[in-house]
């Protein structure tokens, strides 16, 4: 790719990403490089041992030599693509059941206690069992962030179908609509703002779960190698890995619901 | 139109419909309500607030099922949405996500009309509502008059021959809602489809109709037709415009005092049963123990 493509590319990228959205000013890079500032300064000038904290920049020099590394990445693909799987599981499993639950008062009354019995516990007191079960690896890693990113979609979903106005079924009814052309073009947009925040915060669920996860039963993600790097005292490995993951989550969340919100926004 | 009722061809009939909203029977929204609407009539239904004119107008439209009785259209019952029978929503029933184009072009696409020939007609009918040149504005950058205009677009958009509008101007500031009240008329002469309008507004009923339905309070019984001879565009402060907004308003009074007096003589008999009730608990032991040993 030629320079000039390269450059066009990350324009339209970061245009992509910041155009209309709340960040496209850019006040918050002060703070921030306040922050990374005062981070230098502690370790350089020796008020926090490098050894508790590695200074900013070495961070950023094993950060930039890490991305290049194969298995590097490989380890983020890993955990990207257990959440990705786990997301996808969740969303199936809760849409029809909250379509149901918003639509169906019965169903709602049978179902929603139960599910909010469930959510009452805490995800990862099944670790565990699942661990007994399935073995400490991917399916668990991936039945685990499903579970975590079940909830927000459920209740969103479900609110946001209880939320559809009467009468826009009516208007589906009058103009002799078949049933999957009313779930498509009516339902399915009407309640996708709440289903859109139901699934940022699935998502912000599912990462702090996987990582969790990974630390806990070994499987061989991005959290496993920060575990290992820390505890055999490679921290700026550990701190370039955590940097990666706040890229990754970032960019997913700017590209992926940052367009879809930026459609909403457009009419709701 | 100033054309005898008992002449026209009724292009819609009630034919002793009634409605109950529960299955056993005792939530009585309408009894036995039978009358005409001919072909190319504007009607207009007013009754007392919660008499069940919605639910009247929604089962001509086929979206609720009579409980006895039926609904002819052009002869034929009316089982379900019928494609010749279109509506006009109260809160527009517009679909925010669709620009106004799109809404418009909504009940075309359901029926599978190809894209070109659906904008074509969006078009024609955006443009006799007025809004030429608001095609790609969402809902929530027009104003409730506005709104109403597509919503009305939408409902000619599929050619219907009935136009149903349920209290399509109440939800409408009033200079507003009287401009559109006047380009509906327009329309109606226009293009001679048959309407009915759901109303709380006598002002408006009498405004726009060849015919005013009154019923009374529920059940909903056929109270009065009464026949508007007045020309148009109609002056509201014509004598004979005046009289009948009073003798509607007078209808409809007399319905409201009945209701009031039936709900005190019902909360009498409910408190006599009460009172019994705690009479005989005195004396009569419990027809059932609470716990069984």
């Amino acid at each position: 790719m030629s320079v000039e493509k390269q450059k066009a590319l990350a324009l339209s990228l970061t245009g992509s990403v910041f155009a209309g959205h709340r960040f496209a000013n850019y006040y918050w890079v002060a703070p921030l490089a306040l922050g990374f500032a005062v981070w230098e300064a502690l370790t350089r000038f020796g008020v926090v041992p490098s050894k508790s904290l590695p200074t900013f920049s070495s961070v950023l020099l094993v950060f930039f030599s890490s991305i290049q590394s194969v298995t590097f990445l490989l380890r983020i693909a890993h955990s990207f693509l257990n959440l990705v799987c786990g997301l996808l599981m969740a969303f199936s499993i809760a849409l029809p059941l909250a379509f149901a639950a918003g639509s169906k008062n019965k169903f709602d009354l049978t179902v929603t206690p139960l599910i909010m019995l469930f959510g009452a516990l805490p995800d990862l007191s099944f670790l565990p069992l699942l661990v007994l079960w399935f073995g400490p690896g991917n399916v668990a890693a991936v039945i685990m962030a499903s579970a975590a990113g079940f909830f927000p979609i459920y209740f969103t979903v479900r609110e946001g179908t209880k939320n559809i106005p009467r009468e826009l079924f009516d208007v589906t009814s009058i103009f002799k609509s078949d049933r999957l052309s009313t779930f498509t073009k009516m339902v399915l947009p009407a309640i996708s703002p709440h289903m859109f925040s139901g699934l940022r915060l699935a998502y912000d669920f599912a990462w702090e779960i996987i990582i969790a996860i990974e630390i806990a039963t070994r499987v061989a993600g991005i959290g496993n190698f920060i575990d290992g790097n820390v505890a055999s005292g490679s921290l700026q490995s550990g701190f370039a890995a955590i940097l990666a993951i706040a890229l990754v989550a970032i960019a997913v969340d700017r590209l992926f619901f940052g367009s879809l919100e930026s459609w909403a926004r457009k009419w709701a | 139109m100033g054309k005898e009722v008992g002449l026209m061809e009724n292009h819609v009939e009630l034919d002793n419909v009634s409605k109950f909203y529960d299955a056993e029977q005792k939530l009585h929204a309408l009894q036995e309500v039978s009358f005409g609407i001919g072909l190319g009539e504007f009607v207009s239904i007013v009754g007392p607030s919660g008499c069940g004119k919605s639910t009247l107008l929604k089962i001509i439209a086929g979206l609720d099922r009579p409980t006895s009785g039926e609904v002819r259209f052009n002869g034929g019952t009316v089982q379900g949405p019928h494609g010749k029978i279109s509506m006009v929503f109260q809160a527009f029933g517009l679909f925010p996500w669709r620009n106004v184009l799109e809404n418009v072009e909504y009940g075309l696409e359901m029926r599978k009309v190809s894209k070109k020939e659906r904008r074509n007609l969006a078009e024609q009918y955006l443009e006799m509502v007025g809004l030429a040149g608001y095609e790609h504005m969402y809902p929530k950058q027009l104003s409730g008059g506005m709104r109403q205009r597509v919503g009305i677009a939408r409902a000619l958009a599929v050619e219907p021959e009935v136009v149903l509008m349920d209290e399509a101007f109440s939800a409408i500031d009033e200079v507003t809602a009287e401009v559109l009240r006047e380009e509906v008329t327009d329309i109606h002469r226009q293009t001679g489809k048959t309407f009915v309008l759901v109303t709380h507004n006598l002002s408006e009923a009498i405004e726009l109709a060849d015919k005013v339905v009154v019923l009374s309070s529920r059940p909903a019984k056929v109270k009065k037709v009464m026949p508007v001879s007045l020309e148009r565009p109609r002056d509201r402060t014509h004598s004979l415009f005046i009289h009948m907004h009073k003798d509607i308003l007078h209808l409809l009074k007399e319905e409201l005092e009945n209701t009031l007096i039936r709900h005190k003589l019902q909360g009498i008999r409910e408190l006599q049963s009460i009172h019994d009730i705690e009479a005989q608990g005195s004396t009569a032991k419990p027809k059932q123990p609470l716990i069984t040993t």
